[in-house]
């Protein structure tokens, strides 16, 4: 039993080495000055962030990725929100159908997708390849599989049918039950999804190198670029990329964490299938992230 | 005049009629239960009275209006579900406030305290429901329900996730509010013991048909056929064919014979006091005794089939394992199917 244990601790310790060498070396290389012949850098500078922090192109393209994000992500809860909470409570029969639909985005690879676009939308009625509006519409489909799991991981776990079941009885109509006894409970399992599905979003490289490319700079592309520029430059933009999806990523384990510890059930057995759906949702999106 | 009309109601699940020509009638501050095995369509029942499930054929009336076409808000129906379904965002009071609040009703303040007070949560006004014991939502479901003064009020085995003891004391609370309010209620459940203690009438069901009514004692003392007899008071159902050779005697006519084990007697054999007149006697063996609680079952075996006959646990006199006994049969207890 204690000698599995040390095992397992010997697994983990060199899993994380693994993981960390290389961003402890970007992040070494990012302040380092001058650093040929010796195992750590001769000497530190932070002229790199300076420099990063300095260019226009770095702060144009980071604005346009949160527009990208926040219209995508936006879209997506506007949209996806009230139709998975009607068909959950109202159209259950169909719900097989809006899964099925759900789940298609990830069989299908990004590149096949933006070629596939890109055909599709550069003439006829609606011609917007090239444009950030494309992009938008191809993410709103990436994240789709998050926010569907999501949202209706979050309906099931509240219960929805019934609370709405119940509210209905007392005499609220269907939108007062919708926004008093479902939405407050199904909240922050929303938050989590689209901080996810912005993380996700943030490393996406395939689209929007594919499909607007250079025409409309984001993070990536301009990330891309820099790549061939200097060394030490690129390793202080991943460093500050991974930290804002750091950041995110730790956003959202905190509120995973506090509805844990503080569950919005009432009784032991829920909140043990809250657990294990929260359980769920982190895989699926460990899955997507793949 | 009845207050609750449930006339030749028919639903079905794609493939499966769950609610069969069901017809019913309640009077005002009627205790109804509807009994039955689990999936016998009793839910489903309760939910077209409430309006969350629609019917294929028959009409619903209350009080003499016909509610059968009418969204759940407009029934004046109130409902405590099995699993209680309390608004986990709110808090006992608001939970208890909601429907007020929903149909813009005046003095919600002094209702919902008066409801508090009624179901003895005083004290836990701000609570959440998860920061609550079972028997604790449980009352604020019924708070819930009851504060909207339904007309008719559907209880869905409201007792049956709570222990043995809580079930007891809540059984009588919910029945001391439902006469001092004298609300018309119908209440499911699947024990026998707990629709016999609570009704003024119980609707015993079965696949989606109701196969008797009447008072408790009306439905225990005789039972109209073997499923009834046997789901509600472990009658010794016996063909008629092998009652005739055991007793040797083809004096009682008709299909099957019904008798309850409590009103058996045990004699050891050899001991001759049958009275011919009164009783049949059947020869057999102590098979196996049990004991639940104050009645003592014993299990006895004769040449063609077994019988339960139970005692009230007394001390001394007991029956041992593989004692050789003779049943007496009252003939005036035995119930023809
Ligand atoms: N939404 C549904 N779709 C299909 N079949 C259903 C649905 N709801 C219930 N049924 C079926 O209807 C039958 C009766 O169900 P119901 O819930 O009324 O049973 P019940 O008597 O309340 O049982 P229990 O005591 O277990 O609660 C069951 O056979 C069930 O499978
Ligand atoms: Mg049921």
């Amino acid at each position: 039993m204690k000698s599995s244990l040390t095992f397992h601790k010997v697994i983990v310790g060199l899993l994380v080495m693994y993981l960390l060498i290389p961003l402890v070396g970007t992040f070494l290389f990012s302040i380092a000055g001058k650093w040929d012949h010796t195992i750590l850098p001769e000497s530190y500078t932070m002229d790199w962030y300076i420099e990063l922090f300095q260019d226009e192109r770095f702060y144009d393209a980071f604005r346009r990725t949160l527009f990208l994000i926040v219209m995508s992500v936006g879209l997506s809860v506007v949209i996806m929100l009230p139709t998975i909470f009607i068909i959950t409570v109202y159209f259950s029969k169909w719900e097989g159908l809006l899964q099925a639909a759900a789940m298609l985005p990830y069989g299908i690879p990004p590149i096949v997708g933006a070629v596939g676009l890109i055909k599709v939308y550069s003439d006829g009625p609606i011609q917007i390849a090239g444009t950030p509006w494309i992009l938008i519409g191809a993410y709103f489909i990436t994240i789709l599989p998050f926010m569907y799991q999501g949202i209706r991981s979050s309906l099931r776990t509240i219960n929805a049918v019934q609370l709405v079941d119940a509210a209905e009885l007392l005499g609220a109509t269907k939108f007062q039950s919708f926004r008093t006894v479902v939405f407050p409970n199904i909240i922050s399992g929303i938050l989590v999804s689209t901080l996810l599905s912005v993380a996700l979003l943030f490393s996406e490289f395939a689209f929007a190198n594919l499909l607007v490319g250079g025409r409309f700079e984001t993070i990536q592309i301009y990330l891309a670029d820099k790549l061939n520029s200097s060394g030490h430059l690129t390793s202080a933009i991943v460093i500050t990329y991974y930290s804002m999806i750091l950041l995110l990523t730790g956003i959202v384990l905190k509120l995973t964490f506090r509805n844990e510890k503080n569950p919005v059930g009432s009784n032991k057995k829920r909140i043990l299938s809250f657990f294990k759906k929260k359980y769920c949702n982190k895989n699926t999106a460990i899955e997507g992230e793949k | 005049m009845s207050y609750v009309t449930i006339n030749q109601v028919t639903k079905g699940y794609e493939n499966q009629v769950v609610l069969n020509d069901i017809s019913l009638t309640l009077k005002k501050g009627e205790f109804a239960t509807l009994l039955g095995q689990s999936g016998c369509g009793k839910s489903t029942l309760l939910r077209s009275i409430a309006g969350l499930e629609g019917v294929d054929v028959g009409r619903i009336l209350i009080d003499g209006h016909d509610i059968t076409n009418l969204s759940p808000r407009q029934r004046e129906v109130g409902m405590v579900f099995q699993s209680y379904a309390l608004f986990p965002n709110m808090t006992v009071f608001d939970n208890i406030a909601y429907g007020l609040k929903m149909k813009k009703v005046k003095n919600v303040k002094s209702k919902v305290k008066n409801m508090i007070d009624m179901v003895d949560l005083i004290g836990k006004e701000e609570s959440f429901p998860h920061q609550l014991s079972g028997g604790q939502q449980q009352r604020v479901a019924l708070a819930r329900a009851l504060v909207m003064e339904p007309k008719v009020l559907l209880l869905d085995e409201p007792l049956s996730a709570l222990d043995a003891k809580i079930r007891k004391s809540l059984q009588k609370e919910l029945k001391r509010i439902q006469k001092e309010l004298d609300i018309t209620t119908i209440f499911v459940t699947h024990d026998q013991e707990e629709a016999m203690t609570m009704s003024d009438r119980i609707f015993v069901m079965n696949k989606g048909k109701v196969v008797q009514s009447g008072s408790p004692s009306e439905i225990y003392t005789s039972p109209v056929n073997t499923f009834v007899a046997k789901f509600i008071g472990n009658y010794n159902v016996c063909n008629m064919e092998v009652f005739h050779k055991l007793v040797r005697s083809t004096e009682l006519k008709g299909n099957e014979v019904a008798i309850r084990p409590e009103v058996l007697q045990l004699v050891s054999v050899g001991e001759d006091s049958l009275d011919i007149q009164e009783n049949w006697g059947i020869k057999g063996f102590i098979k196996d005794v049990s004991m639940t609680g104050n009645v003592l079952r014993y299990e006895v075996e004769t040449e063609e089939s077994a019988f339960l006959v139970d005692y009230l646990h007394h001390r001394g006199e007991m029956f041992e394992q593989g004692a050789r006994v003779q049943i007496l049969v009252p003939k005036k207890e035995c119930i023809i199917l």
